[in-house]
């Protein structure tokens, strides 16, 4: 396919490894420090907005892999999605902030700090969005983050 | 004539001085006219949106005293008082907004003669004691110590400079014409409907008869969708009542004066009928003040809001300019059938 | 609102004065809190900025509704989420379950049968006009114009109904399973659809008259809230908002899904990036839908609903309850759905734009992670992007002209 190649052509040189699993989506993982070169090669491709920027916390490898699915509203590109993957520790997990080149990514990054904990650098806003202002504990979309059951009976009395 | 105690008292009621503004056109005339106007404008609005409107509370007459339901409601609602809010100022005011939509009642006539006080200025004495209320809708919008009531109070303020001055221009033109300001001597001296002869003036005054009593399209001041309720926001229980009172009872003012300006006050479509009873060209009067009513509030069904750019803009760069020709066509009136 | 300004008591007459200090930029700022609890916020809150009546700034507080729907989903069954989705957009929710029900299904290696795929696009396009017709009622009421809103909300319970005749719900269906879907086209079903596209072509009409050619409509949404093609793809707007700027992208033609390549049907542009186009293509998307349901009507195949591999699973017994009935029921294995490890993507079209789904299974039988990106959610930049040096009144307008649905964008 065209833009299999296209996208192993840009990508591959900054060491990426480029498959498609499925038809119509790529998947491209790259280390952080070429992420935002990457991404840049993606957007020359046309891929001009990224759909979601989301972590998924692999805890057995005490990684975090944070994805962004670019697609495009250009039609040759219809029906494409590449998702542009790395992975942090879990323990530090930071990255550059890609909104200079998908301004799109700006509520799904901020997301992405409030339910995974990673910091992007460069973020101008990396505040609460969908919990609580006040919410205190570790972010929740963790795989060890345990949610708290209320029993039958709540006792107000008790001090959290 | 009647003798004895009850004979007088019965006198006494019937004079003017007390019947025009407490009985009608007057203070229980303005009740009635509160109670069934915002209950007809519910039933039509629901009529076009598909609906039945209020229903339950005397349902064979299609919960035509719902409105004495709310009242009750509202009498028995504990008026909230905000902690920060300037207290007097805020239970006040709805208070003198009522009383300056009432005290026009004495001067309006509602039959020839049949006035409570006659003064030969009766029509700037009504239009500027209506005048009165923006400047305390301003203070209640200062009083109740919020955000959304300021706006609306500035809102308000920015309203009443643009219409007020239309309102008043329009309402001379028609003065000019008969070369008279007294309300009666206008009506007395309309042989044709003021419609009619001027018909500017009348959209005019129409129009900025629905600003004044911030009707749609021109509810700006008390913009649901932006500031809640406006400068009424921290309003409850019976003060609540008072002020959405005052805004239909100002409309009532201003349709009475609408009428006699230019639809020919208390004369009768069908003149024999005022000879039969005297009562049939005050109740002629009610009736086409309670149409042009119905008109103003059904306007709700079909129009949604202006900004408030719009609306200003509206009042000076269009109506100011087309009451300024009402006057000029008034003269113009007058120069050509050689005065009235 | 006041719970910002005036949580301490008025100690001075310079009260005000405080309220509207500066702001870094130099603006004569007043700072408005609308919402939560407001009669025109949503489930939202906008903190507003204004320099005298122009907005400087509009800050989408969202979060108020906020479900934890990702979280739920990695601890349920596959199968289990699919309610669990429907509630995000309880107005839309056979599209936003379409899309989940798309990637599980290029995980387990499944495809519905033909059949199948007409009655989930008929099911679409129903919810699609029902989810336009909601978004018409809030843009009415938003400018206080509650005739709008009331025909529209009327109107809506025609197709409401309409769905609940083919699902036996009105909103939650639940009606897109992995496979098929979980019930047939009922026997006069057709007469009543196309009872219910005359109806609403007649209505369409006097919407146009009562709100699309109001002057106070025209006034208040044309030149409104603006956005141009080049910002609009920048920014990833989706659905009728960035079609009205120009831009022709609509996932059922970028996705090819469904039945829908095999019906015609235009994609409705316009160039402005107003209000008022925003509320012109909808409108035509409404026309366009019906189009779609009549050509659904006359194409449908006959055949299964249900993908064979799973049917051979059902009891004799209970399959002849199917083939009378056109009601399926589900066998005892389909509650353990087990794909493959590896991901899957999938994208739909709903009323409000795209829906995106990304699922990690790691061979469970419930997800690893389940990502979902709705319309709204990525739509809500637009509160910031057109409200800035939009007139304080045009706020409203602006919310009901971008169709926002504050469940959602929460999720």
């Amino acid at each position: 396919m065209a833009i299999l190649d296209k996208v192993k052509e840009a990508l591959e040189p900054l060491g990426a490894k480029v498959e498609e699993v499925r038809p119509g989506y790529i998947t491209a993982s790259i280390s952080v420090e070429n992420l935002k070169k990457a991404a840049q090669l993606l957007f020359n491709l046309g891929f001009d907005h990224v759909v979601s920027v989301e972590g998924v916390d692999w805890i057995k490898d005490n990684e975090i892999e944070v994805a962004y699915h670019a697609a495009s509203y250009e039609p040759e590109l219809h029906g494409v999605i590449v998702k542009l993957s790395t992975r942090v520790p879990r323990d530090k997990p930071e990255l550059e902030t890609l909104i200079d080149v998908w301004p799109s990514a700006l509520y799904p990054e901020r997301e992405t700090w409030e339910m995974l904990g990673v910091v992007f650098k460069g973020h101008p806003e990396l505040k609460r969005l969908l919990l609580p202002p006040d919410y205190q504990g570790p972010p929740p979309l963790r795989k060890d983050y345990k949610v708290p059951e209320e029993g039958f009976i709540v006792d107000l009395t008790r001090k959290q | 004539m009647t003798t004895g105690t009850i004979g007088r008292i019965v006198d006494f009621v019937l004079s003017p001085h007390i019947f025009a503004p407490l009985i009608y056109p007057g203070l229980l005339a303005a009740t009635l006219v509160l109670l069934t106007l915002i209950w007809a404008e519910r039933k039509m609005t629901a009529k076009v949106q598909l609906r039945y409107g209020p229903l339950y509370v005397l349902k064979p007459l299609g919960g035509a005293i719902q409105l004495i339901a709310d009242a009750i409601k509202f009498m028995f609602q504990e008026p909230i008082m905000p902690r920060n809010a300037d207290k007097w100022v805020f239970a006040l005011a709805p208070v003198a907004m009522m009383a300056f939509t009432i005290i026009p009642f004495a001067f309006i006539p509602a039959a020839p003669g049949f006035v409570g006080v006659d003064v030969e200025y009766s029509l700037p004495l009504v239009l500027s004691l209506s005048a009165l209320i923006p400047p305390l809708i301003l203070a209640t919008s200062w009083a109740a110590n919020n955000k959304f009531t300021l706006l609306g109070g500035v809102r308000e303020a920015f309203m009443m400079v643009a219409y007020e001055v239309s309102l008043f221009i329009a309402a001379f033109a028609v003065a000019s014409y008969y070369g008279t300001l007294s309300l009666s001597k206008i009506v007395e001296a309309q042989s044709v409907p003021g419609i009619i002869l001027n018909p500017i003036a009348a959209g005019v005054f129409f129009v900025t008869m629905l600003m004044t009593a911030s009707k749609l399209p021109y509810d700006i001041v008390e913009g649901e969708q932006e500031i809640v309720a406006g400068p009424f926001t921290e309003y409850s229980g019976i003060l609540y009542m008072l002020v959405m009172g005052a805004s239909y009872m100002e409309l009532y003012v201003l349709s009475l004066v609408f009428v006699e300006l230019f639809l020919g006050g208390w004369k009768p479509v069908i003149p024999a009928l005022a000879s039969i009873h005297p009562a049939f060209e005050g109740i002629s009067l009610f009736i086409k003040a309670y149409l042009v009513l119905l008109f103003a509030v059904f306007l709700r069904s079909v129009y949604a809001r202006y900004r408030l750019d719009q609306a200003l803009e509206i009042g000076w760069k269009k109506l100011f300019p087309l009451a300024l020709l009402s006057v000029i066509w008034s003269l113009a009136l007058l120069l050509v059938a050689g005065g009235a | 609102m006041t719970s910002q300004g005036s949580s301490e008591p008025r100690a001075s007459p310079y009260f005000w004065y405080r309220l509207m200090g500066r702001d870094e930029e130099g603006y004569d700022v007043y700072e408005l809190f609308i919402g939560p609890q407001h009669p025109a916020s949503g489930h939202m809150r906008i903190i507003v900025r204004l320099d005298g009546d122009i907005i400087v700034d509009a800050e989408p507080d969202i979060g108020y509704v906020h479900r934890t729907m990702e979280k739920l989903a990695e601890g349920r069954e596959y199968i289990k989420n699919i309610p669990l989705f429907e509630r995000a957009t309880i107005i839309d929710a056979a599209n936003i379950t379409w899309g989940y029900v798309r990637a599980v299904e290029q995980l387990l290696g499944l495809e519905a049968p033909p059949r199948a795929e007409y009655l989930r696009t008929l099911l679409a396009e129903i919810n699609r006009i029902a989810s336009h017709l909601y978004g018409f009622g809030i843009a009415g009421i938003m400018l206080n114009h509650s005739t709008m809103f009331m025909w529209a909300f009327g109107d809506r319970e025609v197709w409401v109904q309409l769905a609940e005749d083919l699902t036996g719900a009105r909103l939650t269906h639940s009606y897109i399973i992995p496979g098929g879907v979980r019930r047939n086209l009922p026997q006069d079903f057709r007469e009543k659809a196309l009872k219910a596209i005359r109806y609403m072509e007649k209505r369409l009409q006097d919407y146009e008259r009562i709100f699309v050619k109001n002057p106070v409509i025209i006034a208040r949404y044309v030149d409104v809230g603006v956005i141009k093609a080049d910002e609009a793809k920048r920014l990833g707007i989706v659905g009728p908002n960035l079609r009205a700027a120009g831009v022709r992208y609509d996932a059922r033609i970028a996705e090819k899904y469904g039945a829908y390549p095999e019906l015609e049907f235009e994609i409705p542009v316009r160039e402005e990036g107003d209000a008022m186009a925003r509320l012109l293509v909808r409108i035509e998307e409404i026309r366009q839908s019906m189009s779609i349901i009549k050509q659904i009507l006359d194409k449908i195949p006959d055949g299964p609903i249900f993908h064979e591999k799973y049917y051979r699973m059902l009891p004799p017994k209970l399959k002849e309850f199917v083939e009378s009935t056109g009601r399926l029921k589900l066998p005892g294995a389909f509650i353990r759905l087990k794909p493959e490890p590896g991901e899957a993507v999938a994208r739909v079209e709903m009323g409000h734009g795209e829906v995106f789904y990304h699922i990690v299974s790691d061979g469970s039988i419930k997800p690893y992670r389940v990502r979902v990106i709705t319309p709204a959610f990525r739509n809500v930049v637009l509160y910031r992007y057109l409200t800035r040096g939009a007139r304080f009144m045009d706020l409203p307008a602006i919310y009901g002209s971008i169709d926002y649905f504050p469940p959602e964008g929460d999720r």
